[in-house]
């Protein structure tokens, strides 16, 4: 057990923010010449364990050792790389200056490129970039760039964090060959994402998070798509509490119907899709694969071709119908505003202010109060400063805010990411009574568990296409509904897959 | 169904009096106008230690018409700030307002009940193009304005040919009906047993119009949503571009408006009238609490900015220990306000942790 074990070892790790717990006592080990993938649904710890190793946080708790002594990445930080999606580098410096950035501390004058940095440079295929600037690079060449960087200055541990979402195929192919050439080296290579098949074709080993603690690690004949999603849902199905009525009245009058509905950016392509009042629909999707857009898109957020019916309406008015709630709570609420303020902000004219726009103060008072005890709302007034409510809470003011307008139809992206237990099935509930008054909601998820318990019917986008709906009532067990999900994603959109799966569409 | 979970807070009477958390009722906001009225009183007393004899009615009248142009620059500069803008282009309208009314009415000898409301429209004319450039073509309003800056003084020397105009003293060729001249000279007339000039009336007035619009309208409740987070509020389909176009056009309407006055008080303009009132302006707004990154301001902060600056030069005018004493005041005064705001922060950070 002791003595000089090679790689990372993680004892015990934990890390609170406020009241919120990330990691709960994780164990890892991260040995060199293998890809250790990480999987783990959103706000599971993931980016949290990826922050300590990188130095970028500290634990509050556990220990870390590094080739068999203690190690403090936060000190040592020089030995960890982190490829991002978004690579974090200097747009304004060319790729050869990118590559040195950081190490001319040491020479008066500026520094230059030695014969060593050329051969990285020419391994990674950058080196005809070399006097390009980086912001005039693809996404691929900079992330390559960064990775060249790393090896430049001899770190020993690479994080590689959703690095492909935005990459073509081809360009991920080559990001995992590099992987592997790294992992090829005795170097140590963590690979953090939400594409089960990557983690499939490229790790050795999965290691599974769930609320703070590795609950799994699969290798060998266990490592299979299907095992990893239901490790990611294991334990998880009794919390069904918020489902509604698994029948829809008979009167299956449509309330949404889109048709032929392409994104002008090529996100997504003629998609045609109907929903009832009293649905809660759920787009399933990984980053990248359209799905964020389209929901956008019902919105009026995205360019889009194609026509849109909502409660009668078409196109334009049919859009101002719909009320969309984006993931990052800090694109929905206002944080220089009371909670009271922000649970207002979208009305205007007659609710909150009368002749002059003179605002109606005490209507405005009464609403607030009202709303806040309607979406139980935990603030201990309604002028409390919104930033001083926890994550959940603040994600019902989102909704809340979103809701006082009366839409029809409601687009949530992720509407329970980073919430509590708590919360998220009081969100849950709040959704159900929205339906529940002849209106729409439609979320995009990332998450398996979050469509199970929340949503109706689902549909799995892969590459901009649209899958048959699921029908989330006919599972009995989540697994089964994340191994359906799993599959569909793998083999495209047009894969039936068992009687579960029904083609809902004419 | 309301949620029966004890921890379920009922909002106390005293906490459901006010809803808002950035206009006042918090912590500390009270504080820090507590902070800026304690500097107003200090100085004062301050100057009534060192100068006994000059503590009088009239040299407190004299501060309230000093501080009224920079004041009513400030309520536009306020919402043109809360909304998330810049605008540096307000004192050389400040400039082009008095002088654009002089032309007109000296020189084209347009009558002055026409001439005044164009000069003001002129002033709505250069804040839509501010807020034009800003929200249509997406230019950063700090470069939009302060190329507008240079452009309204352009204007300015050219329509006045560098020169400088006094109604009293038309240039040859010219003649200003005395009803008209009356008219404009008694827009700032004193009054009262201590004179007091209207043009102090004009600013209060002015301050509960505008604060009126910023703390109880819904035109100032979207000005602070916008301000503070504008991609929500784009999300959540408010008029963004609209209303920070307004924001600009009020600014550059309450700053002709403001060189109107002074041009009345003084009965003289010249080409560069103004220009030196931009950094002033721009610290007694800050000084009053509002925050460059937008959804965060009030009309009282920026009134009590405008006062403290005055006080300041009124007094130390009197003191006359040096020009560069007024200097190191606004100075200090400027990044000790804001240092106060953070560390305000700070404490209610820590509280909230």
């Amino acid at each position: 057990m002791n003595g000089a074990v090679e790689g990372i070892r993680l004892r015990g790790l934990h890390k609170r923010y406020g009241a919120t717990v990330a990691l709960a006592g994780l164990d890892l080990d991260i040995r060199p010449g293998e890809v250790l993938g990480v999987a783990g649904p959103n706000g599971a710890g993931k980016s949290t364990l990826i922050r300590i190793i990188a130095g970028e946080e500290r634990p509050d708790g556990g220990e870390l050792a590094f080739n068999g002594s203690a190690w403090t990445p936060s000190v040592d930080w020089r030995a960890v790389a982190v490829v991002h999606q978004e690579p974090q580098l200097f747009p304004n410096l060319t790729i050869a200056e990118n590559v040195l950035v950081g190490r001319e501390g040491t020479r008066i004058g500026r520094p230059w490129l030695s014969g060593g940095d050329a051969k990285v440079m020419k391994a990674f295929g950058i080196d005809r970039y070399a006097n390009t600037l980086l912001g005039d690079c693809s996404l691929a060449t900079q992330q390559r760039a960064e990775i060249a960087r790393a090896v430049a200055r001899d770190a020993q541990v690479f994080l590689f964090d959703e690095p492909n979402s935005a990459l073509t195929d081809e360009e991920s192919d080559e990001l995992f060959r590099e992987m592997h050439k790294l992992a090829a080296d005795g170097r140590i290579v963590l690979l953090v994402t939400h594409r089960l098949g990557d983690l499939f074709e490229h790790a050795n080993r999965v290691a599974v998070i769930r609320d703070g603690q590795v609950r799994a690690i699969l290798e060998g004949d266990a490592l299979t798509e299907d095992g990893i999603a239901q490790e990611l849902v294991v334990g998880r199905g009794d919390e069904t509490s918020a489902k509604g009525p698994a029948a829809i009245g008979q009167d299956r009058c449509v309330l949404v119907a889109i048709d032929d509905w392409s994104h002008s950016a090529g996100a997504f392509r003629a998609i045609s899709l109907e929903a009832n009042p009293g649905e809660i629909i759920a787009l399933i999707g990984v980053e990248g694969a359209g799905a964020r857009e389209l929901l956008r898109s019902f919105g009026g957020l995205e360019s889009c071709s194609g026509t849109i019916e909502i409660a009668g309406e078409t196109g334009d008015m049919a859009q101002r119908l719909t009320a969309y709630v984006p993931a990052t709570r800090t694109l929905s609420l206002y944080s220089n505003l009371s909670v009271g303020e922000n649970v207002l902000a979208r009305l205007g004219e007659p609710d909150i202010a009368g002749f002059g726009m003179a605002l109606k103060k005490r209507r405005m008072r009464q609403l607030a109060n009202e709303a806040i005890r309607r979406f139980s709302i935990r603030a201990y007034a309604a002028s409390q400063g919104i930033r001083s409510l926890s994550g959940g809470n603040q994600q019902k003011v989102a909704i809340a805010q979103a809701l006082n307008c009366a839409p029809r139809l409601l687009l949530l992206e992720e509407p329970t990411r980073g919430v509590d237990i708590h919360s998220k099935r009081e969100i849950y509930r709040l959704l159900r009574d929205f339906v529940g008054a002849n209106n729409t909601v439609i979320m995009f998820c990332t998450e398996v568990l979050e469509v199970y318990e929340a949503a109706d019917r689902a549909h799995v986008v892969v590459e901009g296409g649209l899958s048959p709906a699921i029908t989330v009532h006919d599972y009995a067990h989540i697994e089964a509904l994340a191994t359906d999900i799993a599959r569909m994603q793998r083999h495209g959109p047009h894969d039936l897959v068992n009687g579960a799966t029904r083609a809902s569409l004419p | 169904m309301i949620s029966a979970d004890s921890r379920e807070p009922v909002p106390t009477e005293a906490a459901r009096s006010s809803l808002s958390s950035t206009g006042q009722a918090t912590f500390d906001l009270a504080l820090r106008m507590g902070g800026l009225f304690l500097a107003i009183v200090l100085v004062a007393l301050l100057m009534f230690v060192l100068k006994p004899n000059s503590f009088n009615v009239d040299v407190g009248i004299s501060v309230l018409r000093a501080m009224s142009s920079v004041a009513i620059m400030s309520l536009g500069l306020t919402l043109v700030i809360v909304v998330g803008e810049i605008d540096l282009s307000f004192g050389a309208m400040y400039g082009l307002g008095a002088n654009s009314l002089a032309v007109m009415w000296i020189l084209l000898s347009i009558p002055i009940y026409a001439a005044l409301p164009l000069a003001i429209g002129v002033g709505a004319m250069v804040g839509l193009f501010n807020g034009a450039l800003v929200t249509w073509l997406s230019i950063p309003s700090f470069i939009v304005t302060l190329g507008s800056y240079n452009l309204l003084y352009g204007v300015s020397l050219w329509i006045t040919k560098t020169s400088t105009f006094n109604p009293v003293y038309p240039p040859p060729g010219s003649e200003i009906p005395p009803a008209e001249l009356d008219f404009f000279t008694g827009l700032t007339a004193s009054f009262g047993s201590h004179p007091i000039s209207l043009e102090v009336v004009w600013m209060l007035g002015l301050a509960l119009i505008v604060g009126f619009l910023l703390h109880r309208t819904l035109f100032g409740f979207r000005l602070m949503a916008i301000g503070g987070n504008p991609v929500a509020a784009a999300l959540a389909r408010l008029p963004v571009t609209r209303y920070k176009i307004l924001a600009f056009v009020i600014c550059g309407m309450l700053a002709a408006t403001a060189g109107i006055l002074d041009f009345s008080f003084i009965q003289t303009t010249q080409p560069n009238i103004g220009l030196s009132y931009t950094f002033p302006v721009f610290a007694a707004v800050i000084i009053g609490g509002a925050s460059l990154s937008g959804g965060k301001g009030t009309v009282v902060g920026a009134m009590s900015g405008a006062l403290l600056l005055a006080e300041l030069q009124q007094g130390l005018a009197l003191l006359s220990p040096g020009p560069h004493v007024q200097q190191l005041f606004l100075g200090f005064v400027t990044i000790g306000a804001v240092a106060l705001d953070l560390a305000l922060t700070n404490i209610r950070k820590r509280r909230a942790a």
